[in-house]
């Protein structure tokens, strides 16, 4: 089979490897337009030109002022806290960043603030000006050891309470292993909500703190909250999350950029395939390369399928957490479908992997088109269905209205986004602020709802199927773009197998890539998209070599799980059974 | 649920007030158990549409691309086509394979004397095939891995090597040469799909010892 008889030239003349150039993003003059702009109305803000959003340096004491100013000011109206991390540069005197990336509703655009901090310098809090930065700062602190000034409740997030070290930093060896004994699990006492202080004495019962999860069958995954009990009120909350850390962005870090792909599956893994469209569309940003349309369409599709798909689970399973469980049984035969379709192309199931840097490892099947119209079909039937048997039935109303609410302002002040925010009445939709794949071509509506209530959220999710079969019609009803499902470049896409077997070139690229992967241009990106459940964005670091410098996901999980003790402190436990199951928290992303 | 345009791009979802009806809460009940009564109803009589198999019994025809137990394919003559060059394992981002090369002192061909993956590690992604620039490495539709003790996840050579000429029914992912024609068929549910009885003839795992312990 494999005679290395024949030589021919392989026939590319595109440029040749980028490895070790600066990454110079394509409206880079733009955005240092704007950032200019930002910096003149902002004091404190030091522009960083040739990136991909606006960035600032900030010097670490003005931090909390600068935030507070692009919060305040009225033509900017920075109000959505998406992100905050580290990266670890040793060589430099500070070595670390502490990145703040904001969203403004007002004028759609986002900045990217950065901090340098040496070793045992701390950062003032955010906290007084975004909410949800709490978590984010723990976060942080726990995988860098940076220390926040201030900061309520500054513990270790993600890892345990016997881990030693900091896990992200560059000089943390990996392979140490630290072990959890019962002395060191740390004992939650939740903080009584301030309403409830006073009224300990003139109350009937006494005040019980109970355990849900991290196994309790109505804790999606491995969600942990301790509850503090008034009667049958819940007076204090406290989540603990981290039980299903995966290290995924250490592991990142030694992996090359085409092993990363399956990792990013195992975020949310109920729409793994947006996660790898959120991955594969970073890297290739940075590689200044675009996948081509078949690609690109077939991306869109599968997409929109596992929104649905991630929606069915939410309704599904919030629907018998209220003890509803026809419903999760008639939604999950389309879903199958869309499992099975996913299976046709890639051949797994449910973690489909079936993207790769620079367009997807193999064409879709023939009768892919087909199929995708045959569950766009079924579908609606099954949609209808559960709606109606749900959405007016007394019961259901009364155990989700009113139950689990978040004001709008309190949804941004955290970070929400994705369908949680939309029920609260904010049309924020990545796909229609900063649009991909095409999404701005079709005719489609980001739905809303008002009341941000877990039945909002069930409006939005129901309505948001229908909007992604609209999608999904408009897409089949154009048909599959003729032409390759890969770029035609051999140091990003691995040469076809006739190929490697018949010539000599090919064969080298093939060993080359394998051997020491793709390498992209030295620089920073970031990447959104809209996942099942908010905004799924990927920064990626390059430093030129075949390994990620540093990979962040941004998961749309770990505000909205935030904010979760809030929504349920004053109700009952049922209560918050019911919100819990509408906020779709999925423990894979929201632990990394 | 109503629905109304906010501005372009955006619509509005909004909730319908109960009607009386629904509000005396008993009508509303014997309409969703007549739904559901409907559903029951159905399936008794046509239990050839029941989107549910009987598993072990019957199972479900997966695609030809289908990412399951790995093999080891061999040359005509019998010897292995694994020449160990190390690609499948550089590219294994879970690092579940392990390989020892030796030669053969009359060929002077290289191969592997020892040839280890561990299925608790694999995590089925198929890049150790993508990675295969000798047509050694297949993945078959074989996805009964379930095993009772750890060490027994390990599968080696004697496991993994198949005959020369093996047939291709049971074949999942494997290299695909330029175009991949039809490969797939999404069975989804199985309604109208054929369905297998089990065990198949064609579907004979190479070793049986690694489930049932030699």
């Amino acid at each position: 089979m494999s005679t290395l008889t024949k030589f021919s030239a392989i026939p590319y003349t595109g440029p040749a490897p980028t490895n070790r150039q600066p990454y110079v993003p394509a409206d880079a003059a733009v955005m240092d337009a704007r950032g200019a702009e930002i910096a003149s109305k902002v004091p404190g803000l030091t522009l960083e030109s040739g990136q991909d959003l606006p960035t600032f340096l900030v010097e670490r004491d003005q931090i909390v002022n600068v935030l507070r100013a692009l919060h305040d000011h009225p033509e900017l109206r920075f109000t959505l806290p998406l992100d905050l991390f580290g990266a670890d540069y040793p060589d430099r005197a500070k070595r670390f960043d502490v990145v703040y990336q904001l969203y403004s509703l007002k004028n759609n655009e986002r900045v990217r603030l950065k901090v340098h901090v040496a070793e045992n310098e701390s950062v003032p809090t955010s906290t007084g000006v975004y909410q949800g930065y709490d978590w984010y700062e723990r976060e942080v602190f726990d995988m860098f050891g940076i220390k926040f000034e201030g900061h309520p409740n500054l513990r270790r997030i993600l890892t345990h309470d016997s881990f030693q070290g900091h896990p992200l930093r560059k000089d943390y060896d990996a392979a140490q292993r630290w072990l959890l004994t019962d002395a060191g699990i740390a004992k939650l006492q939740p903080k009584i909500a301030p309403q409830f202080v006073e009224e300990e004495e003139q109350s009937d019962f006494e005040r019980v703190t109970l355990n849900l999860g991290p196994s309790h069958p109505a804790m999606h995954g491995t969600l942990r909250v301790v509850v503090t009990l008034d009667g049958e009120t819940i007076v204090g909350a406290e989540q603990e999350i981290g039980y299903l850390h995966r290290c995924f962005e250490k592991m990142c870090e030694t992996h090359t950029y085409q092993q990363v792909i399956p990792f990013t599956d195992r975020l949310n893994y109920c729409s793994a395939v947006i996660n790898n469209v959120g991955y594969c569309m970073a890297v290739e940003k940075m590689l200044g390369l675009s996948a081509p349309d078949r690609a690109q369409y077939v991306r869109l599709i599968l997409s929109e399928f596992y929104r649905i798909a991630d929606h069915i689970v939410c309704i599904g399973t919030n629907l018998v957490d209220l003890g509803a469980l026809t419903n999760f049984w008639y939604l999950f035969q389309p879903r199958e479908e869309i499992i099975a379709l996913a299976e046709s192309c890639s051949g797994a199931r449910l973690l489909p992997s079936y993207l790769r840097i620079g367009g997807l490892a193999v064409d879709v099947p023939s009768d892919f088109l087909a199929n995708s119209q045959k569950i766009v079909n079924m579908l609606p039937k099954f949609i209808d269905e559960v709606e109606a048997l749900v959405m007016k039935n007394r019961i259901f109303r009364e155990r989700t209205e009113g139950v689990g609410v978040l004001s709008q302002e309190d949804a941004i002040n955290f970070g929400f986004t994705g369908p949680c925010l939309r029920a609260t009445g904010v049309p924020f939709d990545v796909r229609k602020a900063s649009p991909y794949l095409g999404y701005e071509t079709y005719d489609w509506d980001v739905p809303i709802a008002e009341g941000g209530d877990t039945y909002a959220r069930f409006l939005v999710r129901f309505e948001e199927m229908r909007q992604s079969l609209r999608i999904l019609q408009q897409a089949i009803n154009r048909g599959l773009p003729p032409g390759p499902v890969m770029v035609d470049n051999p140091y990003v896409a691995l040469p076809p197998k006739e190929k490697v077997y018949n010539e000599m070139e090919s064969l080298i690229y093939h060993f080359k890539l394998i051997m020491h992967g793709i390498q992209p241009p030295v620089g920073e990106t970031y990447f959104p998209v809209e996942g099942g459940n908010g905004e799924v964005g990927f920064y990626v670091v390059s430093d030129g070599t075949k390994n990620p410098y540093r990979i962040r996901a941004r998961p749309p999980c770990f505000p909205i799980f935030e904010a979760y003790a809030k929504m349920i402190i004053g109700q009952t436990i049922p209560d918050a059974i019911a919100a819990l199951g509408s906020l779709n928290i999925i423990a894979g992303e929201l632990d990394h | 649920m109503t629905i109304t345009r906010v501005s372009p791009g955006v619509v509005k979802v909004s909730r319908e007030p109960m009607t009386l009806s629904e509000r005396a809460y008993l009508p509303a009940v014997i309409g969703g158990m007549l739904r559901t009564i409907r559903h029951l109803a159905r399936n008794l009589f046509n239990m050839k549409g029941l989107p549910t198999i009987s598993y072990p019994e019957v199972k479900r025809v997966y695609s030809e691309r289908f990412r399951g137990r790995h093999i080891l394919t061999s040359r005509e003559d019998g010897t292995t086509r694994c020449v160990a060059c190390y690609m499948c394992s550089t590219a294994c981002p879970a690092e579940c394979i392990t390989i020892e090369a030796g030669e053969d002192e009359r060929t002077r061909e290289k191969f592997p004397v020892r040839y280890d993956i561990d299925l608790l590690r694999c995590i089925f992604c198929g890049y150790c095939v993508d990675a295969c620039p000798e047509d050694a490495i297949y993945m078959t539709r074989d996805y009964e891995m379930a095993i009772d003790t750890r060490a027994r996840s390990v599968v080696g050579l004697r496991d993994l090597v198949v005959p020369p000429n093996f047939p291709v029914g049971p074949m999942g992912w494997r290299p695909y040469y330029g175009t991949m024609d039809k490969r797939g068929t999404a069975g989804g549910t199985g309604i109208g799909q054929p369905l297998r009885e089990a065990p198949y003839e064609d579907d004979t795992v190479p070793n049986p010892d690694v489930y049932r312990g030699a």
